[in-house]
């Protein structure tokens, strides 16, 4: 099987720090490949390389068997590539049904229509809905996004994801700010995801990983240095190291 | 529900005063108010083309002058090709009838803001704000520097744009053509900001990254809204031009742009009927205070600032309550 998604060779150097490094990856289709590694290794740059937000200085990037490198976030979004953020990004003066239906909008063409009211066009609220229930944030449809909770604003995040119609999702630390009931919320929401959606899944919570992670890539100091199984990783002596036995 | 009430209230009972303007003006035997109603009508179309790139896409341009002068300046110089029966650049004919000056002065206006916005919105923030201030001198130099249309001092006409039924020397009947103007603006603004279009840009104001990332290509839809904004002032400019039958550099400078920015600010920013409430205030507040002293700035300030600290939403909010 061919990976759906491919890295290789990837580098950003912001001044003398390279937070990239020749960095490599391949995710299988239909996998959750999680990317750990301590902090500043380079993970949420990596993240935002592969969707299109960062230019990186060298390397390639293949999606479906297209190279992408050049491609930028719109139409890679189009293609099936989305990602969503470390720190928490929703419209906060949108309802959740607008944060969205927004995105059900985007997804339908483009939004040169100037006179029809869209606020309540069933084509956008109906999918809308849908996909806020199956996130569990049915019940607050109507609740303006900067109301949410900060778990809710999470959930919500990964529905304006989904909503894109991605076939694959990069996300970095959907746990992150979360407790701990919140965060097996999400594990078992991700667990739901799995296998429908291919899934690069960044993240520190090393139970979330354990659950869920078919394979594993730990990233130090901008490149990959060892990948595998949750248990081959945590028992490979370079990345006892890097982490100092702080996880793993 | 309450609000809802009190805000329609509060338009109409505003629609009610500015229709009956010109019988109060005749009853209070105080003929200026015709001419001060047709000047908020006017400022007021531009503060709520502004209105739709500072409070709906988050787009601070300090260059709406620009627009409003050339949209004057188009009117102007038709209006003296016209009477002298000369050229415009030796080919452009001059006209004097509204159904060929105004669209004019519309198209050149968002044919300027379509260039000027495709190079400035490669930038944001502060840089954003200065480089629109600094297309807008280019433009008030520029007519500064052209003699044949009066350079410094202005270019004046004799009449006022000839549009059907309407006798051009009825200041009433020109107030109200502006007060239809205004209406026609707002109406349309109103469905805009409702529309997939409108959505779009309060989602752009919102957090323009995130926007990126579920696949919009925003810069193609700040254009569409700088241009329309532009195409806007162009016509209130037109206007301008029509109720002094006079055009100047001072339309373009970068005082006038400020100005807008205050109406907008000062009647609500992102509120659409807000910036008409600005407009009225600021003309009204100019007009009494510049009796007693010509530094009337120095009273506007403090009220700008009161405003601002006291209301959540400017004139618009205090009047409406909070949305
Ligand atoms: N825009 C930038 N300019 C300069 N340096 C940056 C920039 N973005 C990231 N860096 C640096 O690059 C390195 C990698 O950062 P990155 O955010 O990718 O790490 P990370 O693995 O996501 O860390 P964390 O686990 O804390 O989220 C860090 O040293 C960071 O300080
Ligand atoms: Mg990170």
């Amino acid at each position: 099987m061919t990976a759906l998604l491919r890295a290789s060779g990837l580098t950003k150097r912001y001044g003398g720090l390279l937070a990239c490094n020749d960095f490599a990856l391949a995710v299988m289709p239909g996998s959750l490949h999680a990317l750990i590694g301590p902090n500043g290794a380079g993970k949420s740059t990596a993240i935002g390389l592969l969707a299109g937000e960062i230019a990186a200085d060298a390397g390639d990037i293949t999606f479906d068997g297209n190279d992408i490198t050049q491609v930028a976030i719109p139409a890679r979004v189009k293609r099936g590539l989305t990602r969503s953020f470390q720190i928490t990004s929703v419209l906060p003066q949108f309802t959740a049904l607008e944060n969205v239906a927004i995105v059900a909008q985007i997804r339908a063409g483009h939004s040169f229509c100037f006179w029809r009211d869209a606020r309540d066009d069933r084509r956008l609220t109906d999918p809308a809905r849908a996909m806020l229930d199956r996130v569990g944030l049915g019940p607050r449809a109507a609740i303006l996004a900067a109301d949410l909770a900060h778990g809710e604003q999470r959930q919500l995040e990964l529905a304006m994801a989904l909503m894109t119609g991605a076939r694959m999702l990069l996300l970095d630390e959907p746990m992150a700010g979360l407790g701990q009931s919140e965060s097996q919320d999400m594990t078992a929401l991700l667990a739901a995801l799995k296998g429908r959606v291919t899934i690069l899944l960044v993240e520190h919570d090393m139970d979330a990983v354990a659950a869920l992670a078919d394979r594993v890539s730990v990233m130090v100091s901008g490149r990959v240095i060892a990948e595998g199984s949750f248990a081959d990783m945590q028992s490979d002596p370079a990345v006892r190291e890097a982490y100092l036995g702080e996880a793993g | 529900m309450v609000e809802a009430i009190r805000r329609r209230l509060v338009i109409a009972s505003t629609a009610l005063l500015m229709l009956a303007l010109p019988l109060v003006a005749d009853r209070l035997a105080m003929p200026d108010l015709v001419a001060l109603g047709t000047q908020v009508a006017i400022y007021a179309v531009a503060a709520v083309g502004l209105d739709l790139l500072i409070g709906y896409t988050g787009l601070s341009s300090f260059g709406h002058a620009g627009f409003f002068g050339l949209g004057g300046y188009v009117v102007g110089i038709l209006a003296f090709h016209a009477a002298d029966g000369s050229l415009f650049l030796g080919v452009v004919p001059g006209a004097t009838a509204a159904w060929i000056a105004w669209p004019a002065a519309i198209l050149i206006s968002a044919l300027a803001a379509l260039a000027i916005g495709a190079l400035s919105l490669r930038t944001s923030g502060v840089s954003f704000i200065m480089i629109t201030l600094a297309f807008a001198q280019m433009l008030f130099y520029l007519f500064v520097s052209i003699k044949t249309y009066g350079g410094d001092d202005g270019l004046g006409f004799r009449r006022r744009n000839a549009l059907p039924w309407i006798n051009p020397r009825d200041d009433v009947a020109f107030y109200y053509v502006c007060l239809a103007v205004l209406a026609l603006v707002l109406a349309a603004c109103h469905r805009l900001v409702r529309s997939r279009f409108g959505i779009v840009l309060l989602g752009i104001k919102q957090n323009e990254r995130r926007m990126a990332a579920i696949g919009l290509d925003g810069g193609r839809y700040k254009l569409a809204v700088f241009t329309l904004a532009g195409a806007i002032a162009g016509l209130a400019g037109a206007l301008q031009a029509n109720l002094l039958r006079f055009v100047s550099p001072d339309m373009l400078h970068w005082t006038m742009s400020g100005d807008f920015m205050v109406m907008v600010v000062l009647g609500g920013v992102g509120t659409l009927v807000g910036p008409v409430f600005g407009a009225a205030a600021m003309v009204l507040l100019q007009s009494w205070l510049t009796q007693w002293t010509e530094h009337w700035m120095i009273v506007m300030g403090p009220v700008l600032v009161a405003v601002i600290l006291l209301t959540r939403r400017g004139i618009w909010g205090a009047l409406a309550g909070r949305r």
